[in-house]
């Protein structure tokens, strides 16, 4: 389309402006309909459901309003707080699930020979199933495992473990696969983020003799420090949420409740023990989690641009 | 970030990549620098390994039978030859297709419209419920979890596909309408205007010069919503009430949770489920990799 002819639609539009915008306005609403519906009934309208049905009993078919009994019930719950220290503990998983990645991350950038297969072979379990991965996990950390193979040809076989069958390590094991889990995707991230750094700055650094930590630290790092926040709130709102295939497949939230997240508790609440109102009650703790967190995310990065 | 806001023009791969320079490894001396690149190939191998152990452990355990299993050694092709009778392979590959395809058509529609009503046609409010739908990409399903089920439950969509297809397409349209409203808000207005002015109405406009312009991020919402629905257990698990109607991933978990099946069988499974996951990642490596990155582009 040519610039004359735009000119001229441009003019015969005027006279009819009014009419036109009415339109458009009355398009544009149309047009958000089905998305508002779909999601005001699917995510929104079960929040304030889920609210409500904290302050009931409820098994799914029958309620009935028992004020805050719920709460005071569930926060007297030792099963709530150890899935809570659970969640806590599995934050510790957070920063080897970023650090790791940045040092891949700033690898791969170096480009040596062969690093587009790496780059590839790195991101390919991204693309599978954690159901898939906590199975594998399950051979590597059982007790006939690749873990003890390998602990066995160190000459360690007095240190064979059985980490999902022990109370005081299922949940390092299920952080472990979680760190796992999560290279591919904050790799990527990190990566993306090293091919917007302008080559020119770290040339000029090291003509000026900066070595390479230095070069790392003051260049690198403040560069990547969106891209860390987000892959940070990415990791730490997974740790949260993203785990269930994990702990389904691999421990099933035992042995007793030690690797019973929040996220697994209200399954498990709901649907092995079919006490809905409390299982929402849990699910509306693990919302304002997240929440906080990515509002933190949002204020992070308002403060930045402001 | 003036660089990371051209991801419509020049999707990221290869060459872009390439561009960016030359390996910027640090060190005066041509030796040192061999040294350094020499141990950096070889960590880079170690990780590599690391990478591709799930693969490597799926192969080798498959391709024994459960008693070669225990033992530690022998090879069989039996546990492939037998896999259907115990994980219906096809009618799941089958049910995760269908899932996945009316899911994904869902999203896309519903996203392209309301993208390009928020991008183009302003209208009173309109801001705040693109605001108030997009802060729903923050909602864990697990949070809503309960009542979701209930509602489900009760309008009988479990028993079918539909049940699964409605959430995944509810929890997948926050992102397609945050990629599409990014999308549309580039191109000019006057292009719109002259559309409109050429008889083309809006529903013209949008289906005839929108859409084509917003290929890429078609591609993009399409290949991410594939994996993570193909990938995903929770929703399946609750929504599909009907053994016959599950995925692929969920039968493998099902299957997993039963403690009588053999190992070779789960990997067996895990291969089969893992293999069009992977190529659909390997075929559209690029445009996952942008999918991911877009938060950061506001």
């Amino acid at each position: 389309m040519s610039l004359t002819s735009l000119a001229a639609t441009g003019q015969r539009r005027r006279p009819t402006a009014s009419l036109l915008a009415k339109r458009r306005r009355r398009v544009g609403v149309i047009l958000i309909l089905p998305a508002l519906a779909l999601v005001g009934l699917l995510i929104g309208y079960p929040i304030g459901q889920a609210v409500y049905y904290s302050f009931t009993y409820w098994n799914g078919l029958t309620t009935q309003w028992v004020g805050v009994s719920t709460w005071t019930q569930a926060f007297h719950n030792p099963e709530m707080w150890t899935a809570l220290k659970n969640n806590a503990e599995l934050l510790l998983s957070v920063p080897f699930a970023l650090g790791i990645p940045l040092l891949v991350a700033v690898m791969l950038h170096q480009r040596v020979a062969g690093w587009k297969i790496f780059r590839s072979i790195y991101f390919l379990p991204t693309a599978i199933s954690w159901v898939v991965i906590g199975l594998v996990a399950e051979h590597f950390f059982a007790y006939s495992g690749t873990l003890n193979s390998l602990l066995s040809s160190l000459g360690l076989s007095h240190a064979h473990t059985n980490m999902l069958g022990e109370q005081s390590q299922a949940l390092i094991a299920l952080g472990i696969t979680f760190i796992f889990s999560m290279i591919g995707t904050n790799t990527m991230l990190f990566l993306t983020g090293l091919a917007t750094l302008d080559p020119s700055l770290e040339e000029a650094a090291r003509i000026d003799g900066a070595g390479a930590w230095r070069i790392f630290r003051h260049i690198t790092l403040p560069h990547l420090s969106r891209f860390i926040q987000l892959a940070f709130v990415m990791t730490v709102i997974s740790a949260f949420s993203a785990l269930f295939s994990l702990i389904f497949v691999m421990t099933n939230g035992g042995p007793g409740y030690s690797t019973t997240t929040m996220e697994f508790l209200v399954y498990q609440t709901g649907f092995n023990q079919s006490e809905f109102g409390t299982a929402a009650l849990y699910g509306i703790i693990l919302f304002v989690i997240t929440a906080v967190v990515g509002i933190g995310q949002l204020r992070l990065i308002g403060a930045k641009d402001s | 970030m003036s660089s990371s806001t051209h991801f419509d023009v020049t999707p990221l791969d290869d060459a872009t990549l390439d561009e960016t320079g030359l390996a910027p490894m640090p060190g005066a001396s041509p030796t040192k620098r061999r040294i350094g690149r020499s141990l950096i190939f070889l960590a880079m191998s170690v990780m590599a390994v690391i990478m591709l152990y799930p693969f490597a452990i799926m192969v080798l355990i498959s391709f024994k039978t459960n008693a070669q299993y225990l033992i530690g050694s022998g090879a069989s092709t039996k546990t492939w030859q037998e896999i259907n009778s115990t994980l219906p392979v096809y009618q799941e590959l089958w049910n995760s297709t269908v899932v996945c395809t009316l899911s994904i058509l869902i999203i896309l529609v519903v996203g392209v419209m309301a993208g390009f009503s928020f991008a183009k046609l302003q209208f009173r409010g309109g801001n705040i419920v693109f605001l108030g739908i997009v802060s729903a990409m923050m909602v864990p399903l697990q949070a809503i979890l309960i009542p979701e089920f209930v509602n489900i439950a009760r309008t009988g969509l479990t028993n079918g596909y539909m049940g699964a297809v409605v959430v995944y397409a509810a929890l997948g349209t926050p992102f397609s309408i945050f990629l599409f409203t990014t999308y549309f808000r580039r191109i000019p207005d006057e292009l719109i205007e002259a559309g409109i002015v050429d008889g083309l109405g809006y529903w013209g406009v949008l289906w005839r010069l929108a859409m084509p312009m917003a290929l890429p991020a078609i591609a993009t919402v399409t290949v991410l919503q594939f994996i993570q629905i193909w990938d995903d257990l929770l929703v399946g698990l609750l929504f599909l009430q009907n053994p016959g109607e599950r995925t692929i991933t969920v039968g493998l978990a099902a299957l997993a949770a039963g403690h009588t099946t053999s190992i070779p069988l789960l990997m067996a499974g895990s291969l089969v489920s893992a293999a069009p996951a992977m190529l659909v990642y390997l075929v559209f490596q690029r445009f996952l990799v942008r999918g991911l990155t877009m938060g950061i582009d506001r």
